[in-house]
């Protein structure tokens, strides 16, 4: 059961941050909050009662996001719907509407925010890799003798391990802010055991450009959850692709190593067996949302032509 | 590498089924009264209610076609074990079969009683009156009432027209060495074809097809009937592909609808249904069932259709992700030593 | 819980009150205005019962603190048709199509329906379907809501006429025809009350502590400290029974709390009646119940074993029944087959999951009769068991069954009406228990996991010769139907195949485990999930088609079934026929074929999901088609 003392709903930054400095032991501060009500039952952590709640959802310098000198600032109430229903974010984070469809469902993206999902740091998060491919940075806030002060912390120092980052106690996530990159192709391989409310085993983004004529690749990004404690970018494989020009086989090649990274506890064999299809699938969907002609199509198209 | 059309393969399985309809091995019997009231309305009374299958409606269009009124004129009541007679368990693909039955032999009473009093009234024969849709006629001659106006005058000659029926299914038990017996007087039969497509990256398994042939008997509501098998099949499905409750030394590690995995509207097949009806020769109404039925050649279709697609043969269930693509690594190691 | 103040609007009107120790805005809504409408199926988020508008946006209103909505415009579902207005073409759609069964996850679905309209009119099929994605239904596989909301979205947008969502003209004949269901109108308006809507004046809340061991003994329970408690108003246990103790449907094994000793974990063991489920459960703490743990026994076959611990001493052998079925010689069938196929299968224990969790009221009337009101599929049953069990006479005793939110058999056996209607004798007050979904999964029965280990023996031209099959099942910690389910298995096990020479046993057999219970089929789909397969398996070994095996040896009027019942009818030859033309199947062995068939991907499948259907860009199906081009 889930109960609670009191519960405050800051409406600025510096009360939301004063609130959290008093945060009594056993206090929590919730966003969306559509993580912490299922833990607090039976098989979880059952029974569990707040003395305090503090809900940051409705802090004014949280909401919404910014486009600027190619980055995204995305604030920290940003939730995953947004990344479906919001035009803009759609053509400058084109590998979030495909995460975003697999998160949930439409209600909870409705409240769940993508910094909340960061901050859970569930090896199987699906924001996380994303994230990575996007470059993101997480902008962290706290009060500091009493003067608000903030940091930027890449996405690959934030997260530690599961449930672990570098958030400290009396510090909010106040955005992440990440690379806006207009006519990439995004792609994002999830699989669960069904397709809807789908826990990941394993996922995959990719952002992928390609020369005008799409034969070459310009920039490839990928990353991968569920393989190991921390979501992975495949910096190694980015390499490989990146300069080469679009072929099967190349993408063949580049799908076997990453298989090799799969440390997880459980369900190696599987994993690995996955993430080498994930990757191949993640590239050639991301080419195909950059509009690339499929690599093996070439012939049809030159017919065509 | 896996080229994108080899990703994914579709196969066919098909499954047959049988099933018997009622209590098992046992007589089974049920209760209902019935009332032509006021108005030309009707009440039935039965001691069971709703789990969803749709018996209200189902014993409703029994009691309307029975009486003489229509569906909505019927008012149920009252599941209760005080207050109504016993019609037992909600289960057992029993509903239709002994509950509508003796719905339809209260309300047979209960006719009898009205059209006792309209035959006197109009000097015509009792085998002539007919009713239907909240009208009473005596066939062949213009004698004709609303059902308002029948009742009205059957009370007013001094008579309620109730009934009562009591029905009853003759099973009988098993020897306990040989099993020797007859379990029931009713037999349903069921065929399902199912397709899927398997994503040999991942082992997901999608049943994207499933034809369901079901003999139902009669179909008092077709509409329902079909409702029953898809959603029997949907059971199936899950059974098939993810749900599984699991402990570990008698600790449950599926608490709750996050780990116990559930078919979501994302995870179904289009569903084609044909009723087959063989009617039952030993009840009123003919009708058997499908509760329970529809679901039982759900899993063994898709488990056929899976190894039509892949040549991986799952015969335990359910058929995860893991399981199919560890089926494929093993299907690929042994052709390896094929070679 | 605070005291707070919430000042919210709901269904256009202006509520303003304390919380009143509501933590979620799915308890204020249910406790504090009384919508019930807003039902709560897993309180984790993952059905959608509980679905409701806030300010225009769809959410899961059991994941919402409730001063998250502080200011908000809520809309529930008795809000979409309030008093005095008609249903909405979303509501009577559902009415019409009949895609509502037990109907408690339908006010949840109506408005998962009701948004995906609202967010895109012109959605099509897979963006519905998305867009239902968070709200399970157990009872309806999902068809005939998928085509009441394709039907009201077309009416919407005047693409049908208003009259589609109307009955249909009747026959004449109301029988065979598709009569509207007569529960649709307040399942589709949140109107029905289920058992946990109920409330009555004076009502007490109850809550039960569950054993966290599998198997110990109880050395004692001491709830004095949680009936110090101020606002609890009994505790009871096991030694409150006045009558003979047991329940159970073919052997009355379990206690209406455990006595001596726990069997499973999960099985009750003490409950409280206080005067908020919140007190109820700080009670639970308070009671002291030291254990001597016992070694478990886990697995069916371990348990059939000698010298396994034994979790009943009346059946020292672990064995709940043995159901044998013999018919003519099977070891002369096996001399005289071609081919001789064995093979073993397994199924898995699957929980019933019907979205009502298990809820009931109890109370005692003027007249003294006990009477309890609860989801029970067997009434009847019930009240004969309760009746010993509190040593009253049988018309002392009255059972109302409530509309039951799907039961598939989950809600045969009396697992918790006992303890309501022990806890209303001894306080005379009414007493109301609902499970959390949590509890439901730990305390209730589940389909029995089967072993079976098969034999076959067959003709080259395919006829059955002989057929042995062996299934072990665990039946968990108490006997509920497994008597029942081994006999159905039993007399269902070789379908409805004409065999000559058959041999069947099922045993269920106790463990420390869940019990398995009653689950639509009752045992039927285990066995006959082995034998489909396993026919398959002959079939590709013979060369056969799959229809003609089955053709070849199925059962026809006359014929005598594996327990020796002639058959009056039979109608399995008609159902084959029909099915292999429905489905348009293109004949040959089952042999892996699927990458040469030509009966595929007709137009009676759906396309495979690929998720992404409200963005997904206009050229996509274009290119898709030229490709197949």
């Amino acid at each position: 059961m889930f109960t609670y003392d009191s519960y405050h709903m800051p409406l600025t930054l510096r009360d939301a941050l004063e609130a959290v400095a008093k945060l009594p032991s056993g206090g929590r501060v919730i966003a969306g909050g559509t993580d912490i009500v299922p833990w607090a039952r039976e098989g979880r952590a059952g029974d569990v009662h707040f003395p305090v709640l503090v809900d940051v959802s409705r802090v004014d310098e949280f909401q919404g996001y910014d486009l600027q000198g190619g980055r995204v600032r995305l604030n920290a109430n940003v939730v995953y719907q947004d990344f479906l229903d919001d035009a803009v974010l759609r053509a400058n984070l084109p590998c979030m509407p495909h995460c975003a469809i697999w998160f949930a469902d439409d209600q909870i993206r409705q409240q769940a925010t993508l910094a909340g999902n960061l901050v859970n740091a569930s090896p199987a998060a699906d924001g996380t890799p994303p994230m990575l491919t996007l470059n993101a940075e997480v902008e962290l806030v706290r009060l500091d003798s009493g003067e608000i002060a903030r940091r930027t912390v890449p996405l690959t120092d934030f997260v530690l391990g599961p449930g672990k980052t570098v958030l400290a106690e009396d510090e909010l996530i106040s955005a992440v802010i990440c690379d806006a990159l207009p006519g990439y192709g995004g792609s994002f391989q999830k699989v669960g055991q069904r397709r809807s409310l789908v826990i990941s085993r394993v996922c995959a983004a990719a952002l992928v450009k390609t020369s005008a004529d799409g034969r070459v690749f310009e920039d490839v990004r990928l990353a991968l959850g569920g393989v190991g404690p921390v979501p992975a970018r495949l910096t190694d494989i980015e390499d490989m692709l990146r300069g080469q020009p679009v072929s099967a086989g190349l993408i063949a090649e580049a799908s076997v190593k990453p298989a090799e990274r799969v440390a997880s506890r459980s369900r190696v064999e599987y994993r690995r067996h996955v993430v080498q299809g994930f990757v191949q699938a993640a590239i050639e969907d991301a080419l195909a949302a950059a509009g690339a002609p499929r690599p093996g199509q070439k012939d049809r198209e030159k017919a065509h032509a | 590498m896996v080229a994108k059309n080899n990703r994914w393969a579709r196969g066919r399985g098909m499954a047959a089924s049988w099933y018997g309809i009622a209590r098992t091995a046992t007589i089974d019997r049920a209760g209902a009264w019935a009332e032509l009231d006021d108005g030309g309305t009707a009440k039935i009374v039965t001691g069971v209610t709703e789990i969803g299958e749709g018996i209200l409606t189902v014993l409703a269009q029994v009691a309307a076609e029975e009486l003489g009124v229509r569906p909505d004129d019927v008012t149920i009541g009252d599941n209760d074990t005080a207050r109504s007679p016993e019609a037992a368990h909600a289960g057992a693909t029993r509903q239709t079969y002994m509950i509508g039955n003796s719905v339809a032999l209260a309300c047979r009473n209960a006719r009898e009683k009205l059209d006792a009093e309209l035959a006197d009234y109009w000097q015509v024969d009792i085998g002539l009156i007919e009713a239907f849709n909240g009208e009473i006629w005596a066939r062949g001659t213009n004698k004709r009432l609303t059902m308002q106006e029948a009742v009205d005058l059957c009370k007013k000659r001094g008579v309620v027209p109730v009934g009562s029926g009591s029905f009853t299914a003759h099973g009988t038990g098993l020897d306990p060495v040989d099993g020797t017996g007859a379990p029931w007087q009713a037999y349903v039969f069921g065929c399902q074809v199912a397709e899927v497509e398997v994503d040999t990256v991942t082992g997901e398994v999608q049943v994207l097809g499933v034809w369901a042939v079901h003999d139902v008997g009669r179909a008092i509501n077709p509409r329902g009937v079909e409702g029953q098998i898809e959603g029997g099949i949907v059971q199936g499905l899950g059974q098939a592909l993810m749900e599984d409750y699991e402990t570990v030394d008698g600790h449950t590690t599926t608490h709750g609808f996050a780990k116990y995995i559930l078919p979501t509207s994302l995870d179904i097949p289009q569903i084609n249904c044909r009723l087959v009806e063989d009617r039952d020769p030993r009840s009123p109404l003919g009708a058997k069932g499908i509760g329970e039925p529809a679901l039982v050649p759900t899993a063994p279709a898709i488990m056929n259709a899976i190894y039509d697609a892949i040549g991986v043969r799952i015969t335990s269930l359910p058929a995860t992700p893991e399981k199919v693509l560890a089926g494929l690594a093993e299907k690929r190691a042994a052709a390896m030593a094929a070679e | 819980m605070p005291d707070q103040k919430i000042t919210l609007t709901v269904n256009g009107r202006k509520v303003s009150r304390p919380l009143n120790g509501a933590p979620r805005l799915l308890d204020f809504l249910r406790d504090e205005l009384n919508l019930t409408g807003t039902k709560e199926g897993c309180g984790a988020g993952e059905c959608g019962t509980c679905s409701v508008f806030v300010d225009g946006k769809l959410v899961k209103s059991c994941l919402m603190p409730t001063l998250k909505a502080d200011g908000a415009e809520i809309q529930t579902i008795e809000g979409l048709s309030p008093v005095g207005s008609d249903l909405t073409p979303v509501q009577k759609a559902f009415h019409k199509t009949g895609a509502s069964q037990c109907g408690y996850c339908i006010p949840g679905m109506v408005m998962a329906a009701t948004s995906a309209l609202r967010e895109n009119p012109d959605a099509d099929i897979e963006e519905i379907k998305e867009r239902l994605g968070g709200n399970i239904c157990r009872c309806t596989g999902y068809t005939k809501i998928f085509e009441a909301v394709e039907i009201a979205r077309d009416v919407i947008a005047g693409r049908l006429p208003p009259v589609t969502l109307e009955a249909d003209e009747t026959s004449d004949s109301f029988i065979g025809a598709n009569v509207r269901r007569i529960d649709a109108p307040s399942k589709v308006a949140g109107k029905l009350k289920y058992a946990g809507d109920m409330v009555m004046p004076d009502m007490l809340h109850m809550q039960v502590l569950r054993s966290p061991h599998a198997h110990a003994k109880i050395l004692s329970i001491d709830t004095s400290q949680a009936e110090a408690l101020e606002g609890v108003e009994c505790v009871i246990t096991s030694a409150d029974v006045p009558g003979k103790d047991g329940f159970g449907v073919f052997v009355h094994d379990q206690p209406i709390m455990a006595r001596e000793k726990v069997r499973y974990v999960g099985e009750a063991v003490a409950a409280v009646a206080a005067e908020t489920a919140q007190i109820a459960r700080r009670a639970l703490a308070l009671i002291k119940v030291e254990y001597e743990e016992l070694p478990g026994i886990f697995d069916a076959e371990e348990a059939m074993q000698p010298g396994a611990p034994v979790v009943h001493d009346y059946a020292p052998d672990n064995l709940v029944k043995h159901i044998p079925v013999r018919k003519g010689d099977v070891d002369a069938g096996f001399a005289e087959a071609d081919l001789i196929v064995e093979n073993t299968y397994s199924t898995q224990q699957v929980e019933h999951a019907y979205l009502e969790p298990e809820a009931g009221l109890a109370y005692v009337d003027h007249d003294g009769v006990v009477t309890v009101v609860s989801p029970s599929q067997n009434i009847t049953h019930h009240r004969h068991m309760l009746s010993e069990i509190i040593a009253k006479p049988i018309n002392k005793v009255r059972f109302i069954m409530s509309a039951v939110g799907g039961g598939f058999g989950g809600k045969e056996d009396m697992i918790y009406q006992g303890m309501l209607a022990l806890a209303a004798m001894k306080t005379e007050r009414p007493v109301r228990l609902v499970f959390t979904r949590e509890e439901s999964i730990i305390a209730s029965a589940k389909r029995h996991p089967a072993r079976i280990t098969y034999k076959m023996g067959l003709k080259n031209d395919g006829r059955i010769t002989a057929a042995s099959l062996h299934m072990i099942s665990d039946g968990g910690a108490y006997g509920m139907s497994t008597e029942g389910v081994m006999r159905k298995a039993a007399i269902l096990s070789l379908g409805p195949y004409d065999i000559a020479n058959s041999q069947v046993d099922t045993y269920g057999v106790y463990t420390n485990n869940t019990p398995s219970g009653a689950f639509r089929t009752f045992g039927g789909m285990q066995v006959q999930f082995a034998t489909e397969s396993h026919l398959d398996i002959c079939a590709e070994k013979l060369g056969l088609d799959p229809f003609e095996i089955r053709r070849r040896n199925m059962m026809r009027a006359g014929s005598t079934t594996h327990t020796q019942q002639k058959l009056e009818t039979c109608s399995i030859e008609e159902v084959l026929r029909v099915a292999e033309e429905f489905c348009r199947w293109e004949r040959g062995a089952p042999t892996s074929r699927g990458a040469e068939r030509r009966d595929l991907n007709g137009p009676d499948v759906r396309q495979s999901c690929t998720l992404g259907a409200r963005f997904r860009m206009p050229g996509d199906e274009a290119d898709e088609k030229q490709e197949v081009a």
